[in-house]
């Protein structure tokens, strides 16, 4: 009883400041980070030979391990602000598992929920691997298109499918708004960011992480280049 | 505490009463779960019965860790497999039950033997490993209203069963052979197997109801297996599964000591699915894996073989039914051909004097009628599983086939023996049999074999008049006899 009681007060607390939140107060007169991640190394990609649900996840899968692109460009890496405050544009986090891959490969997202699709129309599993919030191994068959679930701590954590073992994707559970994905070319943008000196962490599944230095001036945009090492 | 508050409620009005009742209520409740076990007593019992697999710490790194698969639970994760409860946190008695009934299919074994409170002792000092597991109260699972298995919910259990892909990791019917299985790891990155659901007896958790339908619903934590409550239809379909699933197995193995051979008048079919077998009810046999010679089998893949035997005037003929979830001919490197043999005395009739039970030795060998993948069926002799030789101009033939995780094989061969290299079977004659198995597709030959000791095959004698007419005979002579004994007894008085 005493439980459920102050497990309501906190509820209300935390839809309290959520609504509180949703007034972006240090969005206005925020400025950008645009981050170019690099690597010099070679991609690793691992190859495997698939022996079932070949019409949904092809004759091969493909995992991409260390996807780099065009001038070094490293795509997957979770580039995010420490120490902002304020609050950035909200919009629900989503990971779709497509062609028996998870996409996007790596989803970035702030403390909450998450939606989890099935658009191949056939059973996975969602397996994650955690250690400050609870892991989960739901299975999602053909008839359960999405699923919600919760994520309330910062945690980078691994997912898996266990049916299609080569299947592996990153929930970036981010304690900060302010947070980008570095796409195809290694480029990640940042939007609205309060003005002040922070620090900018870069988490790359299998590169690690690095902390760079960052100047935000209102209405400008910075440019950030980091060169990701093994 | 509740004396000091109620002494409270003396001076203090009903308000306070009630939220004071509330607390205790609260109490209790959390004392439902917790149950009165001493952890500091549990250790000593501990490092006496556990340690030395699971560790002295607790993190499955016990110094006979390395020789066990699968591994000693690490009990520092506060991951169990087997729980009632909806998430991490199993309840006192899942992890009672657990050392009570020990893991079928594992290393773990019952521990019944110890006195129930050193078992509620042991489970007070294993949460001790993991507090921050046992912090909260566990979170019940709520399993729908029981559905009695009957033809309908069996039906819709197989419907389900294919709805939510089942067969991905335990394959068409049920035997462990789905496409995923060489893939599957637990959360420690050792390879695990699905179970098989045919041999509910194997089940972790136990082979109850309402244990399958909690497997189905909670799913077991650190494995593939994943939490199916959200996933299936309607709540109920946990049920039909559950009914579906043992509706898979005969319930209970039956393991036969005595193999049948039955008379037939007929020919006998050469097919292993013709309609003559499944008539006849099969003679399960256990298999064990080969542990005495070295490279041994731990985790043997064939564990029963079920027998069907019949003979005619000219022929005898084996049907052996038995799982295998890795189909292979061998690539000669990790994989080989699975293979299957029946051992006889060379001469049956020998006396009690049999041969080693593992293929025979220097001076006494065995006799084999021997089925591989690939080469057939042929006769062999055997001076130990090193020594294998096949008998040129075999006179045994037969047939195999493979479907859904699951060999079916015909071996036949002529009722008498031409020279004194293979046994001549005879009806009413106990004769010694024994079993081997490998799954080459899990890497098994040689002497990494299942197998079993020697058990007796007998051929039923054909049916005759003799039984009509032999126990009045035996009457008669009795009875005159009898008559006899009274008339020399009087005679002599």
């Amino acid at each position: 009883m005493r439980k459920m009681l102050v497990v309501f007060v906190a509820l209300t607390a935390i839809a309290g400041a959520a609504l509180f939140a949703y007034h972006p107060a240090g969005a206005q007169g925020g400025g950008t980070i645009e981050a170019s991640v690099t690597y010099a190394g070679a991609p690793v990609v691992e190859k495997l030979k698939v022996n079932k649900d070949t019409q949904q996840c092809g004759t091969e899968a493909v995992i991409e391990k260390v996807l780099v692109g065009a001038n070094k460009g490293l795509a997957n890496a979770v580039v995010a602000v420490t120490g902002a405050k304020g609050a950035a544009k909200v919009v629900k986090a989503e990971i779709d598992q497509h062609g028996c891959k998870f996409v996007p490969h790596v989803v970035a997202m702030p403390p909450g929920a998450i939606d989890i699709k099935n658009s191949d129309g056939i059973l996975h599993n969602i397996h994650t691997y955690s250690t400050a919030n609870s892991s989960i191994n739901k299975a999602q068959p053909k008839f359960k298109k999405v699923m919600t679930e919760k994520f309330d701590k910062p945690e980078f954590i691994k997912v898996t499918c266990d049916v299609h073992s080569w299947m592996l994707g990153w929930i970036a559970v981010m304690p900060s708004p302010f947070f980008g994905v570095s796409d195809a070319s290694g480029a990640a943008r940042i939007e609205n960011v309060p003005p002040g000196k922070y620090k900018l962490d870069v988490w790359h599944e299998t590169l690690g992480k690095q902390t760079k230095d960052v100047e935000v001036k209102a209405g400008q945009t910075v440019k950030v280049a980091i060169e990701m090492k093994k | 505490m509740p004396a000091r508050a109620r002494a409270r409620v003396t001076w203090a009005g009903g308000v306070v009463g009630a939220v004071i009742v509330v607390v205790a209520v609260a109490a209790t409740a959390g004392a439902a779960w917790a149950q009165a076990g001493d952890a500091g007593a549990g250790k000593a019992v501990y490092e006496r019965k556990c340690a030395s697999c699971h560790g002295e710490k607790g993190d499955g790194q016990g110094p006979a860790a390395d020789l066990l698969q699968p591994a000693p639970r690490d009990f520092t994760r506060g991951a169990y497999k087997i729980r009632s409860t909806a998430d991490k946190t199993p309840t006192d008695r899942d992890l009672f039950d657990v050392v009570t009934h020990g893991m079928p299919g594992t290393s773990m074994p019952p521990w019944a033997v110890l006195p129930e409170k050193e078992r509620w002792n042991l489970v007070a000092y294993l949460k001790d490993f993991a507090p921050e597991t046992f912090k909260a109260a566990p979170k019940t699972l709520e399993l729908p209203k029981e559905v009695a298995s009957s033809p309908g919910s069996i039906k819709r259990g197989r419907e389900m069963f294919e709805a939510i892909e089942c067969n991905k990791c335990h394959g068409n019917q049920g035997r462990a052979d789905g496409p995923s299985r060489a893939e599957l790891k637990d959360d420690w990155g050792h390879p695990i197997r699905p179970a098989d659901l045919t041999k509910p007896w194997s089940f972790r958790g136990g082979m109850s109801r309402t244990a399958i339908a909690t497997r189905i619903a909670a799913g077991v934590l650190g494995t593939p297996m994943p939490s199916f409550m959200d996933s299936v239809e309607k709540p109920e379909d946990v049920w039909h599964l559950t009914n579906y699933i043992l509706s898979l197995s005969p319930g209970a193995p039956r393991y036969a000591t005595l193999v049948t051979v039955a008379s037939l008048a007929g020919p006998i079919p050469d097919d292993p699915a013709a309609d003559l077998w499944t008539k006849l009810a099969p003679d399960t046999i256990a298999l064990m894996g080969q542990v005495i010679q070295d490279p041994r089998n731990f985790n043997p893949s064939v564990d029963m073989v079920a027998v069907r035997a019949v003979y005619n005037d000219k022929e005898i003929a084996f049907h052996l039914t038995w799982n295998d979830p890795t189909p292979s001919a061998g690539d000669g490197a990790r994989t080989f051909p699975d293979a299957v043999s029946l051992q006889f005395p060379p001469k049956p009739s020998g006396g009690p004097e049999r041969p080693y039970f593992l293929m025979g030795d220097a001076s006494d060998g065995v006799y084999l009628l021997r089925w591989e993948n690939g080469k057939g069926v042929g006769e062999a002799t055997a001076n130990g599983p090193a020594k294998l030789v096949p008998i040129a101009g075999s006179e045994a033939k037969g047939i195999a086939v493979f479907a859904d995780g699951q060999y079916r094989l015909v071996i036949k061969r002529p009722l008498v023996s031409k020279d004194d290299t293979r046994p001549t079977f005879q009806p009413g004659v106990f004769t010694p049999v024994a079993f081997q198995a490998w799954d080459g597709g899990a890497g098994e030959a040689g002497t990494r074999m299942s197998l079993t000791s020697w058990y007796y095959l007998r051929l039923e004698e054909p049916e005759s008049n003799r039984r009509f007419v032999l126990p009045p005979v035996v009457a008669i002579l009795t009875l005159a006899a009898m008559l006899l004994v009274v008339r020399v007894a009087q005679m002599r008085s």
